[in-house]
């Protein structure tokens, strides 16, 4: 059992290049004198709302706040509402942008390369980041990441995810940093692994294509499964690259075997969560099964499955349905329908239709799956006087447009039973009579 | 309301297409209305089918950091001009 109080803020030889700047190369020595001086600057409160959306200065903003011995909060999304709410949680805290950071980093001066290198150690307890989840309660829910779980965490990702040799690998990601998917492979990795990392965060397929060739071999890239479809069907070539790693939304065998196929690649599949981290691969054109890393147990209960991990603060209950394989696999059968992935975007039904129900002049309404995983939550509202569009904008403040639903359609009531539930069958079947209709034609 | 061109009209035809925008018609997208955020409300999703349809439609590849192409995406007219004088 490891028992260290204290844990490096990186884990890297002073040469080794940790990330790409600008298409420039940042050694690790170079890297962490520059976040020292950072972390010099900083305003003293406790938490940071991180808002870096180039990759490098987020990763030199959260060194330094991490050696500043200050806590990364990690919003769900960005609107200005959901900061001002979780600002009000954590009040003691600043905002961190490009421009902050580029500003600081660039007054700190010429950087002594032949400074000793030496790695501030960071205590084991201390919290270093909150990373926060839609939740049906309405307020998003906090996971407290402290040192010691995001180090071990990531040793334990190199270990899982990672080929067994010295050699560099050269990243990009797709995902951004400010999601724990994003942090663990694009910020943590480079800290503590052999790995460099592109600043970019490419969009569209030449993007990504454009980004892969200016990275030197071998290359791997981080993404999700919205990223990477888009990506085949637009026929781009790209770079010679090793791996795709995927998360945040299922792939299916044949678009990994596409992938591969296409991109003369290894596709690894990667499952996890915000409260656990990454905890299992497989490597989908090949394997059903799913392994799991070395640091987890997991247990199967009423409704999910209980994470355990000796670098987690507590045990992690997910909503997901597995099936055991011995004891170091096991057969992933389905998530539980409250939970939504939208590229990548974690949200809850019930968070949704919470807020629905607050929208002024919203007397009756539901939030809802057509058709499955993948596809665009829809709403029939209840709304006398009201239009579909007024009820959007009533919306947008408070949730996501990816979650905005899409159609919202305005009815005269929703088929609840007596009881006042309402049965998703019979959701369903209201829309599917709903949409069937003809659309009307407007006079122009 | 502004009236659409005939190239317009076929990119608002695409546009509902390939994102499926099941209470949004052809002829109800302004040409000068904002197409992401406000306006239509098409979001970053949407941005990766559309680009993707006009790729397959117009043999163009877009790219996120090409300035012009960023303001081109915000209206149905300055992306259809966007377009035409892209196209080969």
């Amino acid at each position: 059992m490891n028992l260290q109080s204290s844990f490096p803020v990186l884990d890297r030889k002073a040469h080794e290049i940790i990330a790409f700047h600008h298409g420039v190369e940042v050694k690790a020595q170079e890297f962490l004198s520059r976040a020292l001086a950072l972390s010099k600057r900083l305003p003293p409160n406790k938490f940071v709302f991180n808002l870096c959306t180039d990759r490098f200065q987020y990763l030199l903003a959260f060194c330094a706040t991490t050696i500043a011995g200050q806590c990364t909060l990690m919003p769900p999304n960005r609107l200005p509402a959901t900061l001002q709410q979780l600002g009000s949680e954590y009040p003691d805290y600043y905002l961190l942008s490009n421009e902050d950071v580029s500003e600081w980093d660039k007054s700190a001066g010429q950087t002594l390369t032949d400074s000793p290198f030496e790695i501030p150690a960071i205590p084991a307890d201390q919290l270093c980041a909150v990373a926060f989840t839609s939740g049906s309660t309405g307020l998003p829910t906090p996971n407290l990441k402290y040192w010691k779980t995001l180090r071990t965490g990531s040793l334990g990702n190199a270990q899982l995810l990672l080929p067994p040799t010295n050699q560099r690998l050269n990243v990009i990601a797709t995902v951004p940093p400010q999601h724990m998917w994003g942090l663990e492979m694009s910020i943590l990795l480079p800290l503590f692994s052999n790995v460099a990392i592109s600043d970019r965060t490419p969009f569209y397929p030449q993007d990504i294509a454009d980004a892969l060739l200016a990275l030197p071999e071998p290359r791997a890239m981080v993404s999700s499964p919205v990223h990477l479809n888009v990506l085949l069907k637009s026929k781009v070539q790209v770079a010679e690259l090793e791996y795709i790693f995927s998360a945040t939304a299922p792939m299916s065998q044949q678009s990994a075997e596409q992938l591969e196929r296409q991109f003369g690649t290894r596709v690894i599949e990667v499952f996890g969560s915000s409260e656990s981290g990454i905890v299992a691969r497989r490597e989908t054109s090949a394997e059903v099964l799913w392994r799991l890393s070395d640091l987890f147990t997991l247990e199967i209960c009423d409704s999910g499955v209980s994470i355990q991990a000796q670098h987690l603060p507590a045990e992690v209950f997910i909503r997901d349905a597995i099936e055991m394989v011995g004891d170091k696999q096991f057969r992933w059968l389905g998530r539980h329908q409250d939970m939504l992935n939208i590229a990548g975007n974690r949200g809850s039904l019930a968070d949704l239709n919470k807020r629905l129900l607050s929208v002024k002049g919203v007397v009756d309404g539901v939030m809802f799956l057509p058709h499955g995983e993948s596809e665009r939550v829809a709403a029939m509202v209840v709304a006398p006087g009201l239009q579909a569009k007024e009820i959007l904008t009533g919306l947008k403040s408070e949730v996501e447009s990816i979650f905005l639903p899409r159609p919202l359609l305005m009815v005269d009531d929703l088929p609840r039973q007596a009881t006042g539930k309402l049965a998703n069958r019979d959701i369903l079947e209201k829309f599917s009579k709903l949409i069937a209709k003809p659309h009307k034609v407007k006079s122009t | 309301m502004q009236t659409q061109t005939a190239q317009e009209k076929e990119l608002a035809e695409l546009i509902v297409e390939s994102l499926n925008l099941e209470d949004t018609s052809p002829e109800e997208i302004e040409p000068e209305e904002a197409l992401f955020g406000e306006g239509l409300g098409l979001d970053s999703i949407d941005a990766l089918e559309l680009a993707l349809a006009i790729t397959q439609k117009y043999a163009i590849q877009l790219k996120a950091d090409d300035k012009n192409m960023q303001q081109a995406f915000g209206t149905l007219r300055s992306l259809n001009a966007y377009i035409q004088e892209n196209s080969a």
